[in-house]
């Protein structure tokens, strides 16, 4: 967990703890974070963009350090305001297990306590306020206006159960669509199965 | 030194005339030796003085006429030293006050080319200062009104819902738990307004990334598609990055609003020079609408410049010029 608000931080190690998670670590700069990073071996990191010593993104800088090092390595990272282009460079690896949240999420404890457990599976998990954006620009992506929605579902991180319980739609038919998608994306099926990350990220530079 | 060499000089000239007196006397010759001493005192006395004008062409004038006062006067007490006869010093008088005269016509004479861009560029500085401090009275004020109506009426509605629902604890916990639920969105929007405002302010990821991947995180957002390419040398200042931000971020502005253009490009060149090109019908005029002139004077106050090409059916081409 890496927060430099000493308040806030203690406040999301308590929440976690709480579901059930052990912290290994608790920190509030950049190198620090780093450091626990390739260090401590966590299952998922819950990492704030703005740290010191810089209080630019050295949070965000760490995380794709960490998983240059570390492919793959589950970090979400939270920040007070959320960028497509922040976005595009957290999944660019195409690797997953990756989540981009608004800080005010933290406010919905069970969503946010999902996310880190969707995040630390692999998943990826954007924040809807980054898909609403991408869905109210004209899309270039040759997709059906159903096919669009499943796929904002899915870069929210959320599994073809919970798409169709969303879309009132049964996850047979979720499960349609998305193969459609990913073959109109020209996303093959192969062992490591990570189509739905990779579709998040045609997602966010087909737009 | 100062005390010094006076001392030497006076000392000298004392040791001048006990040799003249003990060497017969005859003509008095250690005169001189007090003129030469004296001469160099007064050139000293004079130029300092001189040079104490403040800077500019009058200081030359001072500094001529000083120059032209000391000739004078070596030349009269040499008159008078080497006794008298046919008044020649007439001639360097004449001479030196023609001069002086010639000097005091040049400097009186109206300014010339640079003196004139000098003093355009004092006005135009007077006014772009001026307009920035307006501005930046009016965006406080806006700033203000925004808080004011935003984030601060959501936090007093939070205040009083949070109130309510302590009350109704007890009570009724099925209508405490609505309000405590009410409450946590009103605690979102007044955040969604915050961070509005925030953004409004400074841009987050222009304090975090610097121009370019502000204009490129803007362009991606967009409706209309927009390549951002080229590259900024060194390091410009915030209030340089922030003015061309916010000029770039009007011109994308105005390309999705009113252009008609299917596409634009932002086209960043060394030290800072930015053209936004789109494709649309063009007929943009700088003079018309508020938001261009606007920029102009954001940019005048970082010395930038903006240059508008837009003929009737496009395409236009907006170049943002900032001297780093």
């Amino acid at each position: 967990m890496a927060e430099d608000l000493t308040l806030l931080r203690d406040g999301i190690v308590r929440m976690l703890e709480a579901y059930g998670f052990e912290v290994v670590a608790a920190v509030g700069t950049g190198p620090d974070l780093l450091k626990a990073l390739l260090t401590d071996n966590p299952d998922v990191a819950v990492v704030d963009v703005r740290l010191p010593p810089g209080f630019s993104d050295e949070g965000l800088r760490a995380a794709l350090t960490a998983r240059a090092e570390k492919p793959g390595l589950p970090i979400l990272v939270l920040s007070q305001y959320v960028e497509r282009l922040y976005a595009r460079e957290l999944l660019a690896d195409g690797t997953g297990g990756i989540g981009y949240l608004l800080k005010d999420r933290v406010s919905d404890i069970g969503e946010f306590v999902d996310a880190v457990q969707r995040v630390a599976a692999g998943g990826t998990v954007l924040d809807p306020t980054v898909v609403a954006k991408l869905m109210g620009s004209k899309p270039k992506l040759p997709l059906t206006p159903r096919e669009h929605e499943v796929l904002s579902h899915m870069a929210q991180g959320r599994s073809n159960a919970a798409i169709g319980a969303a879309l009132f739609i049964t996850e047979k038919a979720v499960a349609n669509h998305t193969n459609n998608i990913f073959a109109k994306l020209g996303l093959q099926a192969s062992e490591d199965d990570n189509r739905r990350v990779l579709a998040v990220l045609k997602f966010l530079e087909g737009y | 030194m100062t005390r010094v060499l006076p001392a030497v000089a006076v000392a000298l000239c004392v040791a001048a005339t006990v040799a003249w007196a003990v060497l017969g006397r005859g003509d008095f010759w250690p005169r001189w030796v007090y003129f030469g001493f004296g001469t160099v005192a007064a050139a000293v006395f004079v130029f300092r003085r001189a040079l104490r004008t403040s800077s500019g062409r009058r200081r030359w004038l001072v500094v001529n006429a000083a120059f032209g006062g000391l000739l004078i006067a070596a030349d009269l007490t040499i008159y008078v030293l080497s006794g008298g006869g046919y008044f020649w010093p007439v001639w360097t008088t004449l001479a030196v006050s023609a001069l002086l005269g010639l000097h005091a016509y040049v400097v009186s004479k109206p300014p010339g080319k640079r003196e004139r861009e000098l003093a355009a560029r004092v006005t135009s500085l007077a006014r772009s200062r001026s307009g920035a401090l307006d501005r930046q009275a009016a965006e406080l004020k806006r700033v203000e009104r925004d808080l004011h109506d935003g984030a601060q009426a959501r936090m007093v509605s939070l205040a009083l819902t949070l109130g309510l629902a302590g009350e109704l604890l007890r009570r009724d916990p099925d209508g405490a738990e609505k309000l405590l639920l009410e409450a946590r969105s009103t605690a979102r929007s007044a955040l969604d307004d915050l961070r509005a405002v925030m953004h409004s302010i400074h841009p987050p990821v222009l304090a975090d990334r610097g121009l370019l991947d502000a204009v490129r995180a803007l362009a991606l957002d967009l409706a209309v598609p927009v390549t951002v390419a080229g590259t900024i040398e060194g390091e410009p200042s915030p209030a340089v990055e922030t003015a061309a931000y916010f000029a770039v971020a009007e011109c994308l502005g105005n390309v999705v609003k009113h252009s008609g253009a299917t596409s634009a490009q932002v086209v960043f060149a060394a030290p800072l020079r930015v053209t936004v090109t789109d494709d649309g019908h063009g007929g943009v005029d700088p003079a018309a609408g508020s938001g261009l002139r606007g920029i102009t004077e954001r940019l005048e106050a970082v010395d930038g410049r903006l240059e508008v090409t837009s003929p009737a059916g496009g395409p236009t081409t907006i170049m943002i010029t900032i001297p780093i």
